[in-house]
């Protein structure tokens, strides 16, 4: 994983020193909120219903036990006892009061973490594959190209005003687990004919009012011409991007108003200006961070593990973990294991302080330091050898975490919503919980296979309904909570906008619903067909007359 | 029926106006019936010149419910609460005879026979 | 006066300005250093620089493209960059666009919205003369530009990224 050097500690260090003015400008009233309302967001720190919440970074969701357990730390210290992981693999605290902010920033600083640009209309967070470095399908690890990206975009002179905010993410194999084709920018890594490696570029996905799948602008980028294809892209969303109406100031509106052609032909032509040498990351940087992620001590095992077999064979509990919850590793005799935070009856996404400290020392006595949080808000341990797994899944047994519903019914995304968020029409959580306590029944969730639930308090789609198998958006109907579901949304390398089912739903009825489409599906399904694909082959009108043709 | 809220700037508490103070509690704020639209008003412009001591200074609208006064909307009767998913966080965990009626409220929210509501701008 | 703060050899400090900016409507002064907007400077420029007795800069609105400029770059002493409100960040890239592409030596002057907590951006982007809103002292500035040790990516200015201070 990726050290921080001096120079990445001074920085961090710069940084909260620099807000700590800030807020001490802000407090004397030296700074208005309208001045300090984008200050504070470049550092994560938005105003909520209840108190202030602060986004910290946790950069391509790679997170060290260090960090993990600091993060424990300023739950227990500064908030409410817990953390909520996010869509976009960062971590929420829900109840900061700004005087500790910086108090805050620098306990993150002192273990290499930071709340830089999580939010306000910069770039953020660059998000990746939770398996990325454990899994045989990469071409690449993408974390290098993340890492890349992270430091060239933090606190960059030119684009940290943008028209809004700037989401990339980058994914290294065919199974996307990143929502690539849904972000502002979505880098695939590929092999070119050669063996070269490069980037197909994906620009002006998105979701909120307006979703799109992105258009591939190029085809084959290669490696070493990242950065300043990346230049030529924001330049030209920078200098054209609206900026009259928030609502039509992401760069997807840009793509789509010139249309994908031209706006490649744009940013070709910008790009065709820049100096390569000045703008691309020298190659002895590249090998720098590159070997900083190929340094972990593998050991050679074989490939069976008796102790895991006679685990499985005794224990229906760890066999039905592993059905769920485990992914093959690229090397033999390890495995890589996903962290369920969507128990029954606790908040989807959300960790308790000693959870935090649970897999914190998982990670570091079983899995080489490395804790990986994914866009579903879960964690994954990538690397477990196959001969721990009994004891690590008894020690996440032991702390809740080992509830084997990954991908599955039960395993929603849900936004924080209008508990929390400012920006909620509805609330999402109890929506959430009310549905999977429909499907508590893990033998039926099993049955009924992979199905992904995503709910979103509002059209800002921080739960990506769009690219849900079922999503769920919570409206304002004349003061009253009422949710629109629609169906067939993907965010993985198929990737697709979810269709409107039907009108709103009032609240107590969501969880019925659900459990009519899940009856219309498997009434219909034929061998090995997921939810989406059934709904792919038979279309939306047996799903509608299933929850509207009952309806009063 | 009005009321008046803010958020404290320093910690980001939900506050309301009583009588040119900020309290914590939502039922210990001033009411300001229909006939006192100026002194909203007036009221609103104090919060707002107070940029060090509150942020996002707003009227919300309240209605009737079990003899009490509640806000209308769902977003302020959190806000006012705290998050329905865990009820030993926020205002709510005071209990009390305010925060059993602010809770009951919500269920007269949710009623067929309902009220023209209005949304907080 | 409005008072102008410059970036000389890296140091800021208080200057006179000896620009006026000349609105659209009102009647450029005889004599004196003058910034026009881009369409009076399209119209007008030629003439006025032709007299050869004064300098002359253009003020660029955020959704006006400095390449239009390219042409007469050498002749003009300042170029203006407005900033309608400091979240509009169109000028960061006009600025280094006239630095890094037009090679432009004169003046890049930010006017508007401008606030000393941008001051590291709008220096990095090649800005050397800033017309604070916020009442900034040249020390302000100067303090609040250099708040950062290192940097991690090329801009206009010369300092050293953090890969270079790593290689060396």
């Amino acid at each position: 994983m990726y050290q921080y050097d001096l120079i990445d500690k001074e920085f961090l260090a710069d940084r909260s020193a620099e807000f700590r003015g800030q807020v001490a400008r802000r407090l004397s009233g030296e700074l208005t909120e309208d001045q300090f309302k984008p200050l504070r967001l470049m550092n994560g720190l938005y105003l909520q219903l209840h108190a202030y919440m602060l986004r910290v970074a946790i950069p391509y969701g790679s997170l060290n036990p260090t960090q993990a357990r600091r993060l424990a730390q300023i739950a227990r210290d500064y908030d409410k006892g817990y953390g909520h992981f996010t869509t976009r693999q960062n971590i929420q605290f829900n109840w900061i009061k700004l005087k500790d902010a910086p108090e805050i920033l620098d306990k993150l600083a002192e273990v290499d973490l930071h709340a830089i640009q999580t939010s306000g209309n910069c770039i953020r967070n660059t998000t990746s594959d939770p398996y990325a470095g454990a899994t045989a399908e990469e071409v690449d690890d993408p974390r290098v190209w993340c890492e890349v990206i992270r430091q060239w975009s933090t606190l960059h002179p030119e684009f940290s005003f943008l028209p809004r905010k700037f989401k990339i993410a980058i994914t290294a194999s065919a199974k996307d687990r990143t929502a690539a084709k849904v972000h502002d920018i979505g880098l695939l890594l590929r092999q070119g004919r050669d063996g070269q490696l490069g980037f197909e570029v994906i620009v002006g996905g998105g979701q909120g009012r307006t979703p799109y799948v992105g258009p591939t602008i190029k085809q084959f980028l290669p490696t070493d011409r990242l950065l300043s294809y990346l230049e030529a892209i924001l330049r030209v969303y920078n200098r054209h991007g609206r900026r009259d109406n928030i609502y039509k100031a992401r760069i997807k509106i840009l793509v789509a108003a010139l249309g994908a052609e031209e706006f490649a032909r744009q940013v070709e032509e910008e790009w065709s200006k820049i100096d390569a040498a000045r703008a691309d990351l020298p190659a002895p940087e590249l090998a720098r961070i590159r070997a900083a992620f190929a340094t972990t001590p593998f050991k050679t095992l074989p490939a069976r593990s008796e102790t895991f077999e006679a685990a499985k064979a005794s224990d229906a509990a760890f066999a039905r973990f592993v059905r769920n919850n485990v992914r093959p590793h690229k090397l033999p005799g390890y495995a890589i294991v996903e962290i369920s935070l969507k128990a029954q009856e606790q908040t989807p996404g959300d960790a308790s302080a000693d959870q935090l400290d649970v897999v914190a020392d998982l990670a570091e006595r079983y899995g080489f330091n490395d804790l990986r949080v994914t866009h579903a808000q879960n964690l994954v341990l990538p690397h477990i050898k196959l001969d721990d797994l009994p004891t690590v899944f008894a020690a996440l047994q032991t702390a809740n975490l080992a509830t084997p519903n990954i991908d599955l019914v039960s395993d929603i995304i849900a936004c924080p919503g209008l508990d929390y968020c400012a920006l909620a029409n509805a609330r999402a959580i109890p929506i959430a919980q009310d549905i999977a306590r429909q499907f508590a029944d893990l033998d039926r969730a099993e049955q009924v296979g992979e199905l992904k639930i995503k709910i979103s308090g509002c059209i800002n789609a921080c739960g990506h309904h769009h690219v849900a198998h079922i999503g769920i958006l919570g409206v304002d109907k004349k003061g009253e909570e009422f949710y629109q579901l629609s169906l067939g949304g993907s965010g993985a390398e198929d990737a697709s906008i979810g269709k409107i089912l039907g009108p709103a739903l009032p609240a107590d009825k969501v969880a019925t619903a659900v459990d009519q489409l899940v009856g219309a599906y498997l009434a219909v399904r034929t061998d090995g067909e997921r939810f989406l694909d059934t709904y792919r082959r038979v279309g939306l009108e047996p799903f509608k007359e299933a929850v509207y043709a009952q309806a009063d | 029926m009005k009321a008046i809220t803010a958020n404290r700037l320093i910690d980001g508490e939900v506050v309301f106006w009583k009588s040119g103070q900020w309290v914590d509690r939502f039922g210990d704020a001033q009411l300001f019936d229909d006939h006192h639209a100026a002194d909203v008003e007036a009221a609103v412009a104090t919060g707002k010149s107070q940029p060090t001591v509150v942020v996002d200074v707003y009227p919300i609208d309240l209605v009737q419910s079990g003899g009490r006064w509640a806000p209308l909307s769902y977003r302020e009767r959190i806000r006012a609460l705290g998050p329905t998913n865990e009820p030993t966080h926020g205002k709510q965990v005071e209990g009390g005879d305010v925060v059993e009626a602010l809770r009951h409220a919500s269920g007269a929210a949710r009623s067929t026979g309902r009220v023209d509501l209005i949304r907080r701008k | 006066m409005p008072k102008l703060i410059e970036l000389v050899e890296g140091q800021a400090r208080w200057a006179e300005d000896a620009f006026v900016f000349v609105a659209d409507e009102d009647a450029i002064p005889d004599t004196g250093d003058v910034i026009l907007t881009l369409a009076r400077f399209e119209a007008e420029g030629d003439a006025l620089l032709a007299s050869n007795s004064r300098r002359v800069g253009v003020r660029i609105e955020p959704d006006q493209e400095v390449e239009v400029l390219a042409y007469d770059l050498p002749r003009l002493a300042v170029v203006a960059l407005a900033f309608p409100k400091y979240r509009d960040g169109r000028a960061y890239s006009s600025a280094r666009l006239l630095r890094e592409r037009f090679g432009y030596q004169g003046q890049v002057r930010a006017v508007g919205d401008v606030l000393r907590e941008q001051a590291g951006f709008m220096v990095r982007c090649g800005f050397d003369a800033f017309e604070p809103a916020d009442g900034a002292t040249p020390e302000a500035w100067s303090k609040a530009a250099s708040r950062f040790r290192h940097v991690y990516q090329r801009a206009v200015d010369a300092r050293p990224v953090a890969f270079e201070e790593r290689a060396s």
